[in-house]
């Protein structure tokens, strides 16, 4: 008998879900072919015993015909039960024996026997790590709305319960998952969910699923939970963005205005810097001159002291002689008045080449400038005959 | 083949034939009862090898695994007057077989459909007492405990099933509730962007307003360091002639005026001057006589 033959009032499904298990499905389903074969065999058998005397068959019609045959039919057999009997399990994987219906033992990978006809075995595999993916959209505790995949693997752990206990296991962890999962995000706040939260939140989602699997009789354990992405939903997603946008356009902008400061202080302090420098520079040079110019005058003092008139009388002619040397000079007798004395200053000052310091003067001024002069030195020659007129070029 | 013979294979022939109608198995999955012209003699069979009358004795087999009653989303109204989409699932599996049998003559959808009509009920009832926080976070677990204990009191007697456990899978908002909550949380989203954004304002503002500061502090601190540093270097500078320039205040007038004329004339001023001066005493006279 299969453990999945549609019974009574049970479904056709098998707990495996679906078809992706075909090696186990066919050891599973191995027994009830047999079995209804041997049944056909019998009735045949029947049958033949039925007519049996009448007619020999192809074995021939010789005397010890119908035994021949029967012997036959016992070896067919025999190899027919041994063949069935004898089954292997691999190291995944575990045996759920079963006697008459009843559940006998569970057996460990290895060559293994049953009985024909009256055992059947379930083969589980309990160390391969299943997957369960879903993703949801649902109700925060602040009754923000947010969407959440979730990753959870499983393994079974109680071939057991998970063979015979329960109907469809991996659509019962499907629906406590979903459970689970909305419970859990649904007495959490959405910012724990989308941020911070996250592995809590999946630490919590897996002690619960794996309680409400103990209470299923699933016979699954939970190996890993984790919450794969949790985000707004679609509709509100390009205002969360903007806060990402706005988080980094605050950076940006502090940044910006660090740049500033970075470079306005220190730029600051240089300029800050060179004043001082300039004005150390200027005390130092002062300073340097005075003693200079002191030690200078110091040193000529001592000498003036020995001989101060020629000392004197020197310095003044060779300072005057340096002056008389570098300007030119008109040298005026001028005596008693009668003769009037015409001097072309604007024409002298036309030889000179545009000196900075004589700037400024055209040959207005000057024109203007010799006729003053002039003007003076009659007046001064009416009232005293002796008078320097000197003119600084500056 | 001698009557012996073919009495022996008419015997087995029977033999075989009461066991094929007589043995039974109900399977490790599977709970089962034995009826007797419709009467329930044996209830609760266990799994293996079982005996009944052929042809007199019927034996019903039952699905004795947990199983997953999904409800359809309906809505359902809270106490906050708000309405939500909940969606429900129950797990159950057969506790009496005698009284499931009775209550829904073996048929799954029947007791299926029973059960859907209990657990919705308990919903509504235990749904419409809370709010929407309540039943979404707060008091989930509580709700679910009570809703479970309700419902077994229930289907143990009158269907004879358990339910092992009943659970919310999904509680959602209606279409138009969803829409304000999304308004919102963009609302929300808005106001915290606008946050960031001024905070970032604040900040810069604050630090290039520092910054500037900093650099007129420094500027004006430089010129008063510099200032004084001048004017260091001047008062030295003052010392150290005045030390040298007292020993003859008369001599230094001299010949700081001798450097002074030197340096104030310069080629091409032109110097008008009378042979009488002091320098050109001995221009006319070898005796310096004017």
């Amino acid at each position: 008998m299969a453990w999945n033959e549609p019974g009574g009032k049970g479904n056709p499904n098998d707990p495996w879900g679906n078809n992706n298990r075909g090696g186990n499905n066919n050891r599973g389903n191995q027994p009830p072919d047999l079995d209804e074969a041997l049944k056909q065999l019998m009735d045949k058998l029947n049958g033949l015993f039925g007519g049996g005397k009448r007619n020999n068959n192809s074995n021939g019609g010789s005397t010890g015909g119908s035994g021949g045959f029967i012997g036959i039919l016992v070896v067919v057999l025999g190899i027919v039960l041994v063949f069935n009997s004898v089954y292997t399990l691999d190291e995944q994987e575990r045996g759920v024996v079963m006697r008459l219906g009843k559940y006998q033992e569970t057996v460990n990978p290895g060559l293994h026997f049953k009985l024909p006809l009256l055992d059947q075995v379930i083969a589980v595999n309990t160390t391969a790590v299943r997957t369960l993916e879903i993703r949801e959209r649902m109700l925060t505790e602040d009754e923000n709305i947010v969407e959440v995949e979730l990753n959870a693997q499983y393994r079974v752990a109680d071939p057991v319960s998970f063979a015979l206990r329960i109907e469809q296991p991996e659509r019962a962890l499907q629906v406590a998952a979903q459970s689970a999962l909305r419970h859990e995000v649904g007495s959490a706040i959405m910012d724990q969910v989308l941020t911070a939260g996250r592995a809590e939140l999946a630490d919590r989602i897996q002690i619960r699923l794996q309680d409400y699997l103990g209470r299923y009789q699933t016979g699954m354990v939970l190996t890993n939970v984790n919450i794969k992405d949790a985000r707004p939903p679609e509709q509100v997603r390009a205002a969360f963005d903007d806060v990402q946008v706005a988080k980094l356009d605050k950076e940006r902008i502090i940044n910006e205005a660090e740049a500033y400061a970075n470079a306005v202080v220190p730029e600051a302090r240089g300029r800050a810097q060179r004043q001082l420098e300039e004005a150390r520079a200027y005390k130092e040079r002062l300073i340097a001159r005075a003693e200079g110019e002191a030690e200078r005058f110091n040193k000529l003092y001592a000498e003036y002291r020995r001989a101060p008139q020629v000392t004197r009388e020197r310095l003044y002619i060779e300072s005057v002689s340096e002056v008389y040397t570098n300007a030119s000079k008109v040298l005026v007798d001028v005596k008693g008045g009668n003769n009037m004395m015409y001097l072309p200053l604007d024409k002298l000052m036309q030889n000179m080449p545009a000196a900075p310091g004589s700037t400024g003067l055209t040959s207005a001024d000057f024109s203007r400038l010799t006729d003053q002069v002039l003007n003076e030195l009659r007046t001064r020659q009416g009232a005293t005959q002796t008078n320097t007129v000197r003119r600084e070029g500056r | 083949m001698s009557p012996k013979a073919l009495l022996s294979l008419i015997v087995l022939g029977g033999v075989l034939l009461l066991a094929s109608q007589g043995l039974y198995v109900v399977k490790e999955t599977e709970r089962a009862i034995k009826l007797k012209f419709g009467e329930v003699v044996e209830a609760d069979l266990q799994p293996g090898l079982h005996w009944k009358v052929p042809f007199i004795e019927v034996v019903k087999r039952f699905d004795a695994r947990v199983m997953t009653l999904d409800t359809n989303p309906s809505r359902f109204l809270t106490a906050g007057k708000k309405y939500v989409i909940v969606d429900a699932f129950a797990k159950w599996r057969i506790k009496d077989v005698r009284a499931y049998y009775k209550a829904t003559s073996g048929s799954r959808l029947e007791a299926t459909n029973l059960l859907a009509a209990l657990l919705n009920k308990g919903l509504r009832d235990g749904i419409a007492g809370r709010t929407l926080h309540e039943v979404v976070s707060g008091e989930r677990d509580a709700l679910m405990t009570i809703l479970t204990a309700q419902l077994n009191e229930q289907t143990q007697v009158e269907l004879g099933i358990e339910v092992l456990d009943m659970r919310v899978k999904a509680i959602d908002l209606p279409e138009d509730l969803s829409r304000s909550v999304y308004n919102r949380m963009a609302a929300e989203r808005n106001r915290e962007a606008r946050e960031h954004r001024s905070q970032g304002q604040e900040l810069s503002e604050g630090i290039q307003a520092d910054a500037d500061r900093q650099k007129v502090v420094l500027e004006a601190e430089a010129y008063r360091e510099a200032e004084q540093t001048r004017g260091e270097g001047d008062a030295e500078a003052a010392r150290i002639y005045a030390s040298a320039y007292n020993k003859d205040p008369e001599f230094y007038a001299f010949t700081r005026s001798l450097k002074a004329y030197t340096e104030s004339f310069r080629q091409n001023d032109v110097l008008l001057l009378e042979p009488s001066s002091d320098f050109f005493r001995y221009l006319k006279d070898a005796q310096g006589k004017q």
